[in-house]
């Protein structure tokens, strides 16, 4: 009994010392020079937590502006709302979900088609088919619209144009008049994050420069003065971000010409090179023989190589003669890409220089993905890169991010709007946001 | 076309000893006197402390000691004011002597079961560094008979044969989701064993104090055939294959000691100990699995630790002829350099307080109580291996009780 009782003394001693954790002190919070009280995102499919070729409910949850709204919770944050998918319909437009893999280590995507938000298709005389979502009525701080540029952001009929942006409007399809910069400005703000522009490089670019236009560089830069003008307007501070290089993400750089040409050589050893069709000068294209600095598409189904395609001279294997080259639109050929990426430069120097003008933060996402694409990234014990599926980065469409992607991007706009205003919001946790999901 | 790499998605597992694993624990009247020892003939624990003083023990020992060890870590990622806190975890090392001679000869037999490594920690599978880490359970239990020689009244000689089991199980998250979002989970558990020596000279002079030196070998432990248990989602299990096992050797590291102990007045007994750990015999941590993928590959990983100082200094003070009262204290150096510091232990320069009361139940039964408080000094780090950027800091909280039987 008495050494019970002992006992009793030393275990509840060793709870007094459990009562005592040791703690690191840090630096007291604070929102410096800026008012994170209404924090508005600007942009588009990035910005609304678009991923795996689709927005849904558990993307839009881990978008990076949401992320980075919820570390300004205790700087002075206020409500976060974004235009979420209900979870009845949680997979929103639907989105490639990883089902397997195939022999060869090839991933297989399937697409996810149920409980999606799709309320309709409309027909647009002259534009095509526009897909009409769920309606979104409440509050609105995250005006992410997926597929917008730059170019559309005065454009008053966008709304009937763009099936995301439709679902945000009051009015249904086609009976929109009111132009995005509009809409994200019609009630006050005090913060704005502002990542627009990638769409107008990038949509050229992943169309394998045959289904899309560059933005023209005077167009961009105006329309960049515009925007950052209204936002700034009424004295709101805010960040932007550059346009990454297209060719630092894997929808470029996975399925490559000489991994294609090492499968077909596999098979007939005798094939000496594939045909493309790319680009000379101006609007004309010519077939000549693919370099690695040409850029297959991921989506390119790379079994129609060498399927026979009836031609003048008779039937001739797809991809591998001048006369079947592989279609414009699979193939970012170098003269594409060297003009999209002199797009993109002229674009980021607009932006730095117009956000330098205005005293705004600058996230530079080109010079950060360049070096993840370069060199990797390693951030708490995790292994990070540019590669498709495998470096964790990237969603399974090969262009926008996964949750784990998207958190870094929050803390690097975090920290360039802490470098610039004199703040401190926290870093979020990198390691507590997912990567692709594997089955 | 789309071929996928895994490489490199494993900040492979290690298990490192550090100097946070060292437990100077090793018997409460020593813990008492700020854990010196190397100099004085005390008790039983000279069979750890100085193998040559056990000779010099007036009588036989049989004696048994637990200090069950809370150790709290705190880590702060950079730029965030979030603060990770271990779970309140107890180890119990402990220690078991007997030393046993005929009356009044020349010579002594000893036996020592005790814990000098060790540690229990455990962050969690939340935190943000669980990809380098999330729990770690790591023992080294040393069993050590040895013998002891009084060449001469003033001189005494003993040493002793080490062996060592050692136990590890460590756990790490994998940052391969599964379909529900989940991490997966590395689990790497296994024993091993390893032997060394131990050699210690014992002086008693004519001015009053005395005088211990000691060797205690490195122990290189080989831990083989532990189970490498890797649970992620079914589609990448193929690379990484079940069941697997690993191989590792961890080489616990030499210390070499010299302590010295007075006798003011016949109730106090003053005592200093300087203690050199080797640990820049820890260049490398390898790892080796039984079946290698392309994405789960052996590992060496560099640890380039350097040596490590302790210097103690204690006091016992008798108010009765049955009760004693002990204090000291002690400061101790890092063995690990900037950019390498891990959370399995996070290491930094130490310090610490001890306290301790002994008291004589009967006249050949002892009672000793000890209390110890560490601190490791807060320390920033930026772990070159890992990226986890954060500042660390720790506080362990030791007390402790033994009961001895001599005669």
């Amino acid at each position: 009994m008495k050494f019970l009782k002992r006992h009793i003394y030393i275990i509840a001693g060793l709870f007094l010392f459990a009562a005592c954790k040791p703690e690191v002190k840090t630096a007291p919070l604070t929102h410096g020079s800026a008012n994170f009280s209404r924090f508005i995102a600007v942009g588009n499919s990035l910005t609304a937590g678009y991923a795996d070729g689709g927005l849904y409910l558990d993307g839009q949850l881990n978008s990076y502006p949401s992320i980075m709204a919820n570390q300004m919770q205790s700087v002075g944050g206020g409500a976060f709302n974004q235009p979420l998918f209900t979870a009845a319909q949680a997979n929103g437009s639907g989105y490639l979900q990883l089902t397997g893999f195939n022999a060869d280590g090839t991933p297989i995507t399937t697409p996810v088609t149920t409980d999606l938000a799709i309320r309709g298709i409309l027909p647009v005389p002259g534009f095509g088919n526009v897909t009409l979502y769920t309606k979104y009525t409440g509050d609105i701080e995250n005006y992410g619209v997926p597929g917008i540029k730059l170019l559309n952001i005065t454009y008053a009929p966008y709304g009937d144009l763009n099936g995301y942006f439709e679902r945000l409007l009051p009015n249904d399809a086609p009976n929109n008049t009111t132009d995005y910069l509009d809409f994200i400005t019609a009630k006050p703000f005090t913060f704005f994050s502002d990542w627009l522009g990638n769409n107008d490089a990038l949509l050229y670019a992943t169309s394998g420069g045959a289904g899309d236009v560059l933005t023209d560089e005077t167009t961009f830069a105006q329309l960049y003065a515009l925007s950052i003008s209204r936002l700034t307007a009424n004295g709101a501070k805010g960040v932007v971000a550059t346009i990454p290089d297209v060719t630092s993400i894997p929808y470029f750089n996975t399925v490559t010409v000489n991994a294609i040409l090492a499968g077909v050589q596999k098979l007939n050893p005798a094939v000496q090179g594939l045909y493309i069709n790319a680009l000379v000068s101006g609007t004309t294209y010519a077939p000549r023989l693919a370099t690695a600095q040409d850029l297959i598409v991921l989506t390119f189904p790379t079994s129609m190589i060498g399927q026979p395609v009836t031609t003048p001279y008779g039937q001739l294997p797809y991809g591998l003669t001048p006369y079947t080259p592989i279609d414009n639109q699979y193939v970012l050929d170098a003269n594409e890409v060297a003009l999209t990426q002199q797009h993109v430069l002229s674009f980021n120097s607009t932006i730095t220089s117009i956000a330098a003008a205005n005293g705004l933060a600058v996230f530079d996402a080109y010079t950060f993905l360049d070096n993840i694409k370069q060199n990797g990234l390693v951030i708490d014990g995790l292994n990070l890169n540019s590669n498709y599926i495998s470096g964790g980065l990237f969603s399974l469409d090969g262009v926008h991010l996964t949750p784990r992607g998207y958190a870094i991007v929050a803390n690097e706009f975090i920290k360039a709007i802490n470098g610039k205003y004199g703040s401190n919001i926290p870093l979020a946790n990198v390691a507590s946001y997912r990567g692709v999901k594997f089955p | 076309m789309r071929k996928l790499l895994l490489l490199l998605w494993l900040a492979l597992p290690v298990c490192a000893f550090s100097q946070g694993f060292q437990v100077n624990l090793e018997g409460e009247k020593q813990i008492g006197m700020g854990h010196t020892g190397t100099g004085l003939a005390t008790d039983g624990a000279s069979v750890f402390f100085n193998p040559g003083a056990v000779a010099m023990l007036p009588e036989n020992y049989v004696q048994a000691g637990i200090s069950p060890l809370v150790f709290q870590s705190v880590f702060n990622p950079s730029g965030t004011d979030i603060q990770y806190h271990t779970a309140n975890k107890i180890a119990p090392p402990f220690t078991f002597y007997g030393v046993w001679g005929p009356k009044a000869s020349w010579w002594k037999f000893g036996l020592g079961i005790y814990t000098p490594y060790g540690g229990l920690t455990d962050w969690g599978n939340n935190w943000q560094g669980k990809y380098v880490l999330e729990s770690l359970d790591l023992k080294a239990i040393y069993f050590q008979p040895t013998i002891s020689i009084k060449l001469a009244d003033f001189v005494s000689i003993g040493g002793g044969f080490v062996y060592n089991r050692g136990s590890v199980d460590l756990t790490q998250a994998i940052p391969l989701s599964n379909s529900a979002g989940q991490d997966g989970q590395a689990e790497l558990k296994g024993t091993g064993h390893g032997y060394g020596w131990n050699a210690g000279i014992y002086f008693k002079t004519e001015a009053n104090f005395t005088v211990g030196i000691t060797h205690r070998s490195g122990v290189s432990t080989t831990i083989n055939n532990g189970n490498a248990i890797f649970s992620v989602p079914a589609s990448l299990q193929s690379a990484f294959p079940q069941p697997n096992t690993f191989s590792s050797t961890i080489p616990l590291p030499a210390v070499n000691s010299v302590g010295i102990g007075f006798y003011p007045t016949s109730k106090w007994t003053l005592a200093l100990d300087v203690n050199i750990t080797s640990w820049s015999s820890y260049k490398t941590l390898e790892f080796d699995y039984k079946t290698t993928t392309p994405d789960l590959q052996n590992s060496i990983s560099p640890r380039d630790y350097q040596d490590a100082f302790t210097f103690r200094a204690g006091a016992q003070y008798k108010s009765s002829p049955r009760t004693a009262w002990r204090f000291g204290g002690g400061f101790a150096t890092t063995a690990v350099l900037d950019g390498y510091v891990t959370p399995e232990a996070p290491d930094a320069n130490r310090m610490y307080f001890t306290g301790g009361f002994g008291y004589m139940l009967t006249k050949h039964f002892d009672l000793d109580a000890s209390f110890e408080y560490e601190h490791l000094l807060s320390r920033t780090q930026t772990n070159i291996q890992y990226q986890l950027s954060g500042t660390y800091d720790t506080n362990v909280y030791i007390p402790g009780i033994s009961l001895s039987y001599h005669w």
